[in-house]
């Protein structure tokens, strides 16, 4: 089944930090960017002033543009070609810098040297007024509080069944989302994203104007940004050296018998909990394998040996 | 001298309790749906006739099939005892099949199984999925209004609405009058449960029951019909629903929107200038709008009608169709729609029902929603501030 994918409500700052991507298998799947704040995103919705179009590209054919969308966190790049007339048309006619909302897919450009760059691909511009643009920004901060709740709640309790989370309102695919940035993205500074937000609860309250529309960047050059550093991780205990290797067992032996040469890691979490290794504790093993090098997840649920 | 067979005392046995380890059997049933047709053989090319269709006694439905029956006599609604008829299994469903070994006879009403007594077990409305009957249920009337049908020659009221209890709530319609009024508690035994346009409907006939109840248990209709609005990411979980509330942000339109020609005699659209049933027909001239809302944590369809669509798109039909004569894409009445829609917060009420594509809800209002501000800002400065101490 093919459902439609949910417009998810983002910063550009969240956007920015964003740089882990799910490739779909089979043809016409979806592809993810995973953002470090629990969101899952093809499709976004944005909102912040819109600063004038550019053309970029050669090829008179094939015509594509180029705008910046500034909120109160930062900046993302919009860009609308011939596959998508209708918000080409509402990018080329723009003069001045206003606000607007932006409807699109999250594309994740990676430099040769692995620095990510992210944009949004429009589907729908609407320029609006500054209070519908406030309304918007409003939805924006909510949804990703309410998101930042769910990671620390995953964190504090994280066997809490997705049933629970369900009843309590929380979206079914959030669960999973909050479940996979946790794993990703295991030292992320929430709390300064947090205090980032008040500029854009400022602006939501009215108190602080509409963004300057930063400067669009000349087209030849892209720019760069390196992932978040890193905090370099305590030195393994010989206990979780033990658990490593239990862990790394278990993966061979299913990697061997494996169609696909990988360890399915539904299988794997199973296996490892029959030898004492549950669930945190097997994710906490992971989580250092993978930051060490020592295991890789080319695919998401699917492991194997670096 | 051969000695005669004496046939085997088979067991009659209700519906529900049709299993192909018991066969032969004997039972009485009402026919509810019946077609005659004619297999050709494989061997000599001969023709045999049959008549199939559904059996019900109340406790469950299952298919027949009546080998070489009588040429006439067999119709909807009359009651039949069948001793030794064969059972067999056929995708997990138990039928029954009437053979020349079979003596079939007409029964009296009466002799069916007694539905309205304390041995059927009693249902949520969550749990009933269709086709499922052989229940009871204690619901409350949301909702009910009568409306008149042409079934075949006769004109026939049907009175439809919605039930609902703890667990949900449920469309139905009931062909015989029980006198439901909106807001009182009911027990229904012997109504069955269909799929509807996708959705479970409650059927209720002349072989239903109705009994008035206290029901204080049961949820409030203005409750349920003016409940506040939910994720999407529920309603799609729940697949929809009688009663629907969400608000989200335009995103999209998906065709057919704007302008559509209509079948003058369904008001299903006409491509091409072909009604999907009537075939060639002249399309009459409407507006309508399927929009994507989208709240962040889901997507659906709105179908919108005219009404709504001139409303929230500023156009009328009227001026689109003098408009049409100057400019005659009427591809760019999308357009213009979609300009107008896209980014607007509405908040849909409705019945919503799910396919491979998702809810689409069927509303009963539109409403644009203005954002409080002030409020919006309050909560969220309270709520980041939380992690300052």
């Amino acid at each position: 089944m093919t459902l439609r994918e949910p417009a998810w409500r983002v910063t550009s700052r969240e956007l920015e930090g964003s740089l882990e991507e799910e490739k779909g298998e089979g043809e016409r799947a979806a592809s993810y960017l995973l953002s470090p704040f629990g969101a899952r995103m093809n499709r976004v919705l944005v909102t912040g002033t819109l600063s004038p179009a550019e053309p970029i590209g050669r090829d008179e054919s094939q015509p594509f543009w180029r705008a910046r969308l500034t909120d109160p966190t930062g900046a993302v790049a919009v860009t609308a070609g011939s596959f998508q007339p209708r918000a080409m048309s509402q990018l080329r006619s723009s003069t001045a810098p206003r606000p607007a909302i932006v409807v699109g897919k999250v594309h994740l450009y990676r430099g040769r040297d692995g620095v990510g760059y992210v944009s949004v691909r429009a589907e729908g511009v609407r320029f609006v007024s500054e209070n519908e643009e406030r309304g918007v920004l409003g939805d924006i901060v909510r949804q990703t509080l309410d998101r930042l709740d769910l990671l620390e709640r995953l964190e504090k309790e994280p066997a809490v069944p997705e049933e629970e989370l369900v009843r309590e309102g929380v979206p079914r695919a959030w669960v999973r989302s909050a479940r996979d940035a946790l794993r990703r993205y295991p030292h992320v500074d929430r709390a300064a994203f947090r205090k980032e937000l008040r500029s854009a609860v400022r602006r939501v309250a009215g108190d602080s104007g509409p963004v300057a529309a930063s400067v669009a960047p000349p087209p030849t050059v892209t720019v760069t940004r390196a992932p978040p550093p890193r905090a370099p991780p305590p030195p393994p205990t010989p206990a979780e050296r033990q658990e490593e290797s239990v862990f790394l067992d278990q993966l061979d032996e299913i990697a061997e018998v494996s169609a696909d040469g990988y360890a399915d890691l539904k299988e794997l979490l199973s296996r490892v909990a029959v030898r004492g290794l549950v669930s945190d504790r097997a994710e906490a093993v992971l989580n250092r394998l993978e930051e060490e090098g020592v295991v890789e997840e080319p695919i998401v649920g699917k492991l194997r040996r670096a | 001298m051969a000695v005669r067979e004496t046939p085997p005392v088979v067991p009659e046995v209700r519906l529900k309790d049709l299993a192909p380890a018991v066969s032969p059997v004997e039972l009485v049933a009402r026919i509810v749906m019946c077609e005659r047709r004619e297999v050709t053989r494989r061997s000599d090319g001969s023709r045999r006739p049959l008549v199939s269709g559904l059996l019900s006694d109340g406790t469950a439905s299952v298919r027949f099939t009546w080998w070489d029956p009588p040429r006439e006599g067999i119709e909807r609604g009359m009651v039949v005892r069948a001793v030794g008829a064969e059972v067999r299994e056929f995708r997990g469903r138990p039928e029954v099949t009437f053979s020349w070994r079979t003596r079939i006879g007409p029964a009296s009403p009466a002799e069916l199984p007694r539905i309205d007594g304390d041995d059927i077990p009693f249902r949520t409305v969550r749990e009933l999925a269709p086709p499922v009957e052989g229940f009871r249920l204690e619901v409350r009337v949301v909702r009910v209004t009568p409306r008149s049908v042409t079934v075949g020659e006769e004109r026939r009221v049907v009175h439809e609405g919605i039930v609902a209890d703890r667990t949900g709530a449920l469309a139905f319609s009931s062909w015989s009058d029980f006198g439901l009024v909106s807001g009182e508690a009911i027990r229904i035994a012997g109504g069955y449960v269909r799929g509807f346009r996708g959705r479970p409907q409650l059927v209720l006939d002349e072989r239903a029951s109705v009994l008035r109840i206290e029901g204080t248990d049961l949820p409030d209709p203005a409750e349920l019909l003016r409940s506040a609005p939910r994720s999407i990411a529920r309603v799609e979980d729940d697949g929809g629903g009688e009663a629907v509330a969400v608000e989200g942000l335009v995103v999209g339109l998906l065709p057919p929107s704007g302008l559509v020609y209509r079948c003058p005699t369904c008001q299903r659209s006409v491509k091409n200038g072909l009604c999907r049933i009537h075939g060639q027909v002249e399309g009459q001239l409407d507006l309508r709008a399927r929009i994507v809302l989208d709240d962040g944590t889901g997507a659906l369809t709105v179908n919108a009608g005219r009404a709504d669509t001139e409303r929230l798109g500023g156009v009328t039909l009227e001026e689109v169709r003098r408009r049409l004569r100057e400019q005659p894409d009427p591809s760019l009445i999308e357009e213009e729609l979609l300009e107008r829609l896209l980014g607007c917060r509405l908040r849909v009420r409705g019945s919503g029902s799910r396919d491979d594509f998702g809810v689409t809800i069927t509303p009963e209002s539109i409403e644009r929603v203005e954002v409080d501000l002030e409020a919006t800002a309050e909560e969220l400065t309270a709520r980041l501030g939380e992690d300052r101490a």
